[in-house]
């Protein structure tokens, strides 16, 4: 091993440090230490003059591991392991180190002291840079191409953004036909404008202005280079890694070849089989040879398999100009090879024929609100008119429900946002075209919370709808009549109304669609409690996944109006294009390393990982060891933590250098005070005790502090090393019980400290010497003040004595 | 003033704290419950979901200086249908069993509670009754464990309730 060359940079801010650290006290103490080459003060360390002077002074001193002890956290980190890499240092050789927060800013008060501690931190610095391992940077190859599930508004809009910035695009849809859920609703708020009708595509420069917005049909969607559309087809496997994923798809038959076809409609007629048309509300009958609706793309038929004759009829064959339909056509399956996956598969209405009270699915005339658009839709089975479902005549009062299924505890906790705006609009509608209709709405509040929204509602009050407020208990049925009872309260009158109704129109809950969870597990995402896919973060990353390379639109994350499903759209799209645009994905190998001699035949680290980037490899008939992927590993070490065997480690963070470091920070001490050593996260955790020194917050000095990754790192031993070295106390800052950046880390290191607790109880030692802070960067003076109880506490308890033995 | 001081009392609280009052908080006033009441149907006087409303509100004394809580009939039709699972006639009994503590439980009920103490049972045994089983081939009712039973409410503290004669109303 080479010798090892330890340079010191400390920066004094411009002297203002100095007025507290005694730093030629500290300069001696440095060079003392065996191994250190040299320590060099200056002003400011992280640009200009100060990054020019790391370098030429590395060259110079030929130094091969650098501490720097330099504020502005981050920031100056990057700057500083820039310059040092290009003197020639491994990234990981660099340790920024922040003394301005840790050692001065909160011991203004105490100098001797903060210098003590300053001391200390740089020590703990030195021991660990004796141990450290180069990093290298890891390059995988990425495929420039993308595939995105649901052909629905959000589907169709980030295709086509990825399609016009020069991705190859895979667009899959389950159904025979584009347009999801929004094809079906007719019209759409705020804009009023068709649902069929989607952004033009940049690409298509002859036809389409800036402004320009399409029909699906007439949008060139098909046309765009690039963008393949894959209709009647589903996902079915999905293998490989972030950059370079192979999705095998399962086409089922249409039976009718696009290619050939040519609309002419010749085949339904024919053909001899009649079905209820169920995307019309069963209202109408269509052929076993149908079409949806004329806009409609592929431009094309297909056939229902579970009513069509096939070969027993053949009619349609004969009759077909172009030879188009093939009934002996199988179900294909193709495979791709994809970068990325933006998944976009929308919500559906739920059922509310669980909710006996309404008898939905028992009368005809209880319908929900997609299927009264498919009334209001000219290209509907009414032709726009709103019938009575028994006896086909004209509706004359119609009362929509709202809350059906959602906000409420026994099916869908949660408010699925849409369907006050939708009800507004088609009492509008209803309104707007037939005003002697007499429109109510029973609600329990509603909630018209985007732009242009409250309008709806005060055009429907206009318009004269009656708003009631109260959910009903019961919809029943009056033989006599033939007509719908409302039973409600409305609880401003405190009055019981019984609201007679030729239709009554559910708003019910939107749900995740179909197959979503088992979607889910095919591409190893989340789902939330309400069977949505779960985002990253919902602040910051509404439309990545905790896996890479998979991106998120649209109401597959929770029920949404086009025009957030729009916006995601193109926030999924860039998100894509950011991740896949240079052809590679690059990162750093700080990463977990199994050492395979002690791994073996157990899966904690699989199972505890939060990002999925261990698994389990044969090594014989019998014996499994653990196998971590650099490209999914994000290093927060949960698994170090985990590994009942110890078999496990950070090559960026490895377990000997945080001993080195805990046993250097408390071997420096000239007070009285009793010894605590913080280890906090790199994340809130840290952060807290940052800003505890950003806002000159005092906290006792004899608070040592010790950067970990994530909390979910330490084990139990670590606690007792750091006992065994000195310390009287120790302190765990890690995030926010719900907050922790790499999931359950916290969560896990809460059990561990339980554990380390009866431990300490075993031995004879106060379990209160340990705490956890859950916390976050504005709480910094939450940290100071645990800090100086606990100092205090111990001040009270006996000193622990070891005996010479241990 | 005084509205201030009562509505600023955590009620809600204090009503969730008790044994079937947990889910009162849920209640978010839609009206299910008063719509599925047959008795709020039958009387102006009692109407499930006001009551709720006056209990979030902090109103002690509206909801115990009337006989509101003990006209509900614990048909469990609300509780079946609320969307927020709040156990509304569950509710009700913490109510009562608030009241009963304070002595504001209606005359008939200490009544009840008497002759359960005395006698072991709530309807008293009279001759009439037991003619009547006996015309109707019957067997003659069984003795009450009335020791036994004295022992179980002295443990619940049943017999310390102070059971008022009349409430005010």
């Amino acid at each position: 091993m080479e010798n090892l060359k330890i340079g010191i940079f400390l920066s004094d801010c411009g002297k203002v440090l100095a007025e507290t650290l005694d730093f030629d006290d500290l300069t001696s103490f440095l060079k003392e230490v065996p191994g250190v080459t040299f320590v060099e003060i200056g002003t400011e360390f992280w640009k200009g003059s100060g990054l020019q002077e790391i370098v030429k002074t590395i060259k110079e001193q030929k130094a091969n591991r650098i501490i720097v002890a330099e504020s502005l956290p981050k920031l100056s980190e990057i700057k500083i392991v820039e310059a040092a890499e290009a003197a020639g240092l491994n990234q990981n050789f660099v340790q920024v180190i922040d003394l301005k927060d840790y050692c001065v800013w909160p011991h203004r008060n105490v100098p001797f002291e903060a210098t003590e501690k300053a001391k200390a931190t740089l020590l703990a610095a030195i021991e660990r840079a004796k141990i450290l391992d180069p990093i290298h940077k890891l390059e995988f190859p990425a495929v420039k191409s993308v595939l995105v599930i649901g052909g629905g508004i959000s589907g169709i809009q980030a295709a086509e953004d990825l399609a016009d910035l020069g991705f190859e695009v895979h667009l899959v849809e389950k159904a025979p036909f584009l347009g999801g859920i929004a094809a079906r609703a007719g019209r759409f708020f705020p804009t009023d404008d068709c649902a069929a009708c989607i952004q033009s595509p940049a690409s298509d420069v002859k036809t389409i202005t800036h402004t320009s917005r399409k029909c699906i049909y007439r949008s060139g969607i098909a046309a765009i280079q690039g963008l393949k559309i894959y209709t009647n087809s589903q996902v079915v496997k999905v293998d490989g890694e972030p950059g370079n994923y192979r999705i095998t798809l399962e086409k089922k038959p249409r039976y009718i070849n696009e290619a050939k076809c040519i609309s002419c409609n010749l085949c339904a007629e024919v053909c001899p089989v009649e079905v209820p048309d169920e995307y019309n509300v069963n209202l109408v009958v269509r052929k076993a040879i149908y079409t949806i609706i004329p806009n409609i793309h592929p431009p094309t038929y297909v056939i229902d398999e579970k009513a069509c004759k096939f070969h027993e009829c053949e009619k349609c064959v004969q009759v077909c100009p172009t030879k188009a339909i093939e009934l002996d056509e199988k179900t294909e399956t193709t495979t791709l090879n994809v970068g990325a996956i933006i998944v976009a598969t929308g919500f559906k209405e739920y059922d509310p024929s669980v909710i006996k009270e309404y008898h939905y699915g028992e009368y005809p005339a209880v319908v929900t609100n997609l299927e009264l658009a498919r009334m209001l839709d000219a290209f509907g089975p009414t032709g726009g008119k709103i019938i009575r479902p028994s006896d086909r005549k004209p509706v004359r009062r119609i009362v929509f429900v709202q809350c059906v299924g959602s906000r409420d505890k026994r099916w869908n906790n949660y408010c699925s946002s849409i369907c006050c705006m939708i009800s507004l609009k088609h009492a509008i509608m209803i309104k707007t075209a037939f005003p002697e209709v007499d429109v109510s709405i029973c609600y329990i509040d509603i909630r018209t919370t985007g732009r242009e929204h409250e309008e709806y509602y005060e055009k429907a009050r206009e318009l004269g709808v009656k708003f009631v407020k109260g959910r009903p208990t019961e919809i029943s049925h009056d033989p006599e009549s033939d007509l719908l009872i409302v039973d409600v309260e409305d609880s401003l009158l405190r009055r019981f109304l019984e609201l007679e109704a030729d239709l009554v129109v559910l708003a019910t809950a939107m749900v995740p669609s179909e197959d979503t969870e088992n979607l889910a597990k095919i591409l190893q995402i989340d789902i939330d409690e309400d069977g949505f896919f779960k985002e990253y973060n919902a602040k910051l990353r509404p439309t990545e996944t905790k896996k890479r390379g998979i991106f998120l639109c649209g109401g597959s994350t929770f029920p949404k109006d086009a025009p957030s499903s729009s916006l995601q759209a193109h926030s999924a799209a860039l998100k894509a294009f950011k991740f896949l645009n240079t052809g590679k994905i690059v990162k750093d190998q700080k990463t977990a390393v199994v050492n395979e001699e002690y791994c073996g035949d157990c899966e904690f680290c699989p199972v505890s990982c939060p990002y999925n980037a261990i698994e389990l490899v044969k090594v014989d008939e019998k014996h499994v060891v653990a196998k971590v992927s650099d490209l999914l590993c994000e290093g927060c070490g949960i698994c170090v933590g985990t590994c009942p065997l110890n078999a496990i480690d950070l090559r960026h963070f490895k377990q000997s250098e945080l001993r080195a470091q805990t046993k250097a920070i408390l071997s420096v001490n000239k007070q009285n005070k009793p010894l605590i050593l913080a280890f906090c996260c790199s994340e809130c955790g840290g952060a807290s005790i940052d800003s505890a020194g950003m806002t000159m917050t005092n906290y006792p000095t004899n608070v040592r502090i010790i950067k970990v990754p994530c909390t979910g790192y330490l084990r139990i031993e670590h606690f007792l090393e750091a006992i065994k070295y000195g310390a009287q106390g120790v302190m765990v800052v890690g995030c926010m019980n719900n907050g922790c950046h790499h999931e359950e880390g916290i969560k896990k290191v809460e059990k561990r400290i339980e554990a380390a607790k009866n431990l300490l109880k075993e031995y004879g030692i106060e379990p209160e010497r340990i705490e956890l802070l859950n916390t976050i960067f504005i709480e910094g003076d939450k940290f100071a003040e645990v800090a100086r109880v606990m100092t205090e506490k111990l001040e009270k308890l006996e000193p622990i004595q070891f005996s010479k033995e241990s | 003033m005084m509205e201030t001081k009562e509505a600023s009392i955590p009620f809600s609280k204090e009503v969730a704290s008790k044994y079937g009052g947990e889910t009162i908080t849920l209640c978010y006033q839609c009206g299910t419950c008063s719509s599925s009441c047959p008795v709020a149907k039958a009387t102006e006087k009692f109407n499930p979901r006001e009551v709720f409303r006056l209990v979030l509100l902090g109103k002690r004394q509206e909801v115990f200086h009337s006989n509101t809580i003990w006209l509900c009939s614990s048909c469990y039709n609300c509780q079946e249908r609320c969307p927020q699972t709040v156990e509304v006639a569950d509710v009700f009994f913490a109510l009562r069993n608030i009241a009963a503590k304070e002595g504001l439980s209606p005359n008939i009920y200490s009544e009840f509670a008497s002759a359960l103490i005395n006698e072991g049972r709530i309807v008293p045994v009279s001759k009439f009754l037991e003619r009547k089983r006996e015309q109707i081939g019957l067997p003659p009712l069984k003795t009450t464990g009335i020791d036994a039973l004295k022992k179980i409410l002295a443990a619940t503290g049943f017999d310390k309730l102070q059971l008022k004669k009349e409430v005010e109303s």
